[in-house]
């Protein structure tokens, strides 16, 4: 072969390698709405930065008649590029390559990517659509599973792993999403399960479809599995290039400052009004949240789930920042098991990635309940203490009304180590609410009253003046300062400018035993 | 046919519509009083109202069916 005959068999093996499993193969993805392998990264990663690695391993296998099936890559594209200027490692499944199931190299080529994001300090993004594992390799396959679950806990913490899930991901498949930072599914053509529609019926009888049983919106509202649902593979992608604006590169590295136009000294006189002045009265607050951020841009997370916690991202003067709110418009703000376990674990990755938290309060307790108490809510409400104490980001909470019982201390308070705790001057901050306070406090004197009702509406009344305030606790130093509401934004962002190069640390161990 | 039911266990403290009622998908057709909260429970569909199955000061349980439309 001579030197323009070699170049030309590069060319032809490049043109192979990059059709997949073939035209067919690729009009039948198309036919589901799905965009290919290829095109998803080329949609997602900025233009020609794409870094193809492994584009021509094939398997290895010699049972079943494999030997006489082989298409270069093997039925997953991995390499690295960048997303906004910034360093991205990446693996994109091939469904038209024997389903986009994992065998032996595929694994390796996965692996050989985690390990560059690692040493290299960027993010890890898999692209999911995967029949699962590539069963005529046997446990080669497993093992291959195993390698990548080892490095997904690995890097967890040291660079942050996002999975989009785009088609199939099934058995095994679905434990390295579970162990990255964010899973994001699309509608109507990705499911996650470990088990699947058929194997459930022939066990329990139970009949459900793929998409009841695992689709994008059961993981997002029911099962916590997943915090994003799109409507089409570019919206999941786009979803990813917004959320890595929030996300530093790695654990050492601050996130991304953007140039803020908004006035850090805005106030904003409806806020006064967003609080009820009766305190049995729901509100929204995510008003409250959306007003302070610049530009009220507030990204949220894991918004179909325990809508009694909100979570999201927003900019206070151009600084990234993780938001943790009580929604008094569902379940009343309560904590139970679902927003425990959300509130924790959003926590606990903004602390891993250097992103300062805000905490809005306003709870009036645990929800009460024979369920919660059997499903554990002991344990799942100390993940909330958990993930706030050990938590060394700066750390500024807002109290706008109710801070009751046990939900006051879990929620950023003073003494979980917020640095800077605001209050409204509608702030109730009490070991519990008034009526149930009095009744206890003054139960003798109720019931010897001539005119019960009116003695402990008198005394509810002069309980919630003298103590269901912030006065109480602002005079304790439980709280920093009471705030007017309209001032919100600047005082938020005088804290955090105050605090953005705190420095804290927790003591040395191995690693802590967080309950789970 | 769609079935308004509670959000959350607590006490039923106003009904606002009665049988025989036309009601709007999100209008508030109960409140109910819980962790000292008074939330609205809206109608989950446009309808008329065929039953309603609890009064005033009931308690109910977390998803009970507190109002049937049709």
């Amino acid at each position: 072969m001579n030197i323009e005959e070699k170049i030309k068999e590069l060319e032809r093996r490049n043109l192979e390698a990059n059709l997949g499993g073939g035209q067919a193969r690729i009009d039948q993805q198309h036919a589901k709405g799905k965009m290919t392998a290829r095109e998803r990264i080329e949609y997602l990663l900025d233009k020609d930065s794409f870094q193809e690695l492994d584009k021509f391993v094939v398997h290895r296998c010699h049972d079943f008649g494999m030997e006489k099936k082989k298409i270069p890559g093997d039925g997953v594209v991995t390499g690295y590029g960048s997303i906004d200027n910034r360093k991205v490692f990446l693996f994109s499944q091939d469904f038209t390559v024997f389903g986009g199931s994992l065998s032996g190299p595929f694994g390796e080529k996965v692996c050989k990517v985690m390990d560059l994001a690692l040493k290299n300090g960027a993010p890890f993004i898999g692209l999911n659509d995967s029949g699962g594992a590539r069963i005529q390799e046997g446990i080669v396959s497993l093992g291959s599973y195993g390698e990548i679950f080892k490095r997904n806990v690995l890097a967890s913490g040291v660079v942050p792993q996002i999975s989009v899930i785009m088609g199939p991901c099934a058995g095994g498949a679905v434990y390295s999403p579970a162990l990255t930072d964010f899973t994001i599914m699309v509608k109507n053509t990705s499911n996650m399960f470990i088990t699947g529609p058929q194997v459930i019926k022939a066990v329990t009888s139970e009949e459900v479809t793929p998409e009841e049983l695992g689709g994008a919106m059961t993981h997002n509202s029911k099962s916590g599995v997943a915090q994003f649902a799109e409507d089409s593979d570019q919206d999941a992608l786009d979803r990813v290039k917004v959320l890595l604006g929030y996300l530093p590169q790695n654990y050492r590295e601050k996130t991304p400052t953007v140039e803020c136009s908004d006035d850090p000294g805005r106030t904003d006189k409806a806020l006064n009004k967003v609080v009820p002045t009766n305190p049995k009265k729901p509100y929204d607050i995510k008003e409250i949240i959306q007003s302070v951020l610049d530009d009220n841009d507030f990204f949220e997370v894991q918004k179909h789930f325990a809508m009694n916690m909100v979570t999201g991202f927003g900019r206070l003067n151009g600084l990234a920042v993780g938001i943790v709110a009580n929604q008094p418009k569902v379940l009343a703000g309560c904590l139970d098991i679902n927003a425990s376990m959300k509130c924790a674990r959003f926590v606990r990755m903004c602390d891993c990635f250097n992103i300062p938290l805000v905490t809005f309060v306003d709870v009036p307790g645990f929800l009460p309940g024979v369920n919660q108490e059997y499903g554990g809510i002991i344990k799942h409400g100390a993940k909330i203490i958990y993930a706030y104490c050990e938590a060394t980001v700066p750390k500024i909470t807002v109290i706008t009304r109710k801070a009751y019982g046990g939900a006051y201390d879990v929620m950023s308070s003073k003494h979980h180590g917020g640095d800077i705790n605001y209050a409204y001057p509608t702030a109730e901050l009490a070991v519990m609410g008034p009526d149930g306070a009095v009744n206890i406090i003054f139960k003798k004197e109720i019931e010897s009253a001539d005119d019960p009702e009116t003695t402990r509406d008198r005394l509810v009344e002069e309980y919630r003046n003298n103590f269901a305030s912030p006065f109480k606790a602002a005079e304790l130093g439980y709280i920093d300062q009471i705030i007017f509401p309209e001032n919100t934004r600047p005082r938020l962002i005088q804290a955090l400018m105050m605090l953005k190069d705190k420095k804290d640390a927790i003591p040395k161990r191995k690693h802590g035993n967080t309950p789970l | 046919m769609s079935d308004v039911t509670a959000p959350m266990g607590g006490k039923i403290i106003d009904i606002k519509v009665n049988v025989g009622d036309t009601v709007s998908e999100n209008d508030e057709v109960v409140i109910i009083e819980a962790m000292k909260m008074e939330l609205p429970v809206v109608a989950t569909a446009s309808g008329t109202v065929k039953e309603v199955k609890f009064s005033n000061g009931d308690a109910v349980e977390a998803d009970a069916v507190l109002i049937v439309l049709e």
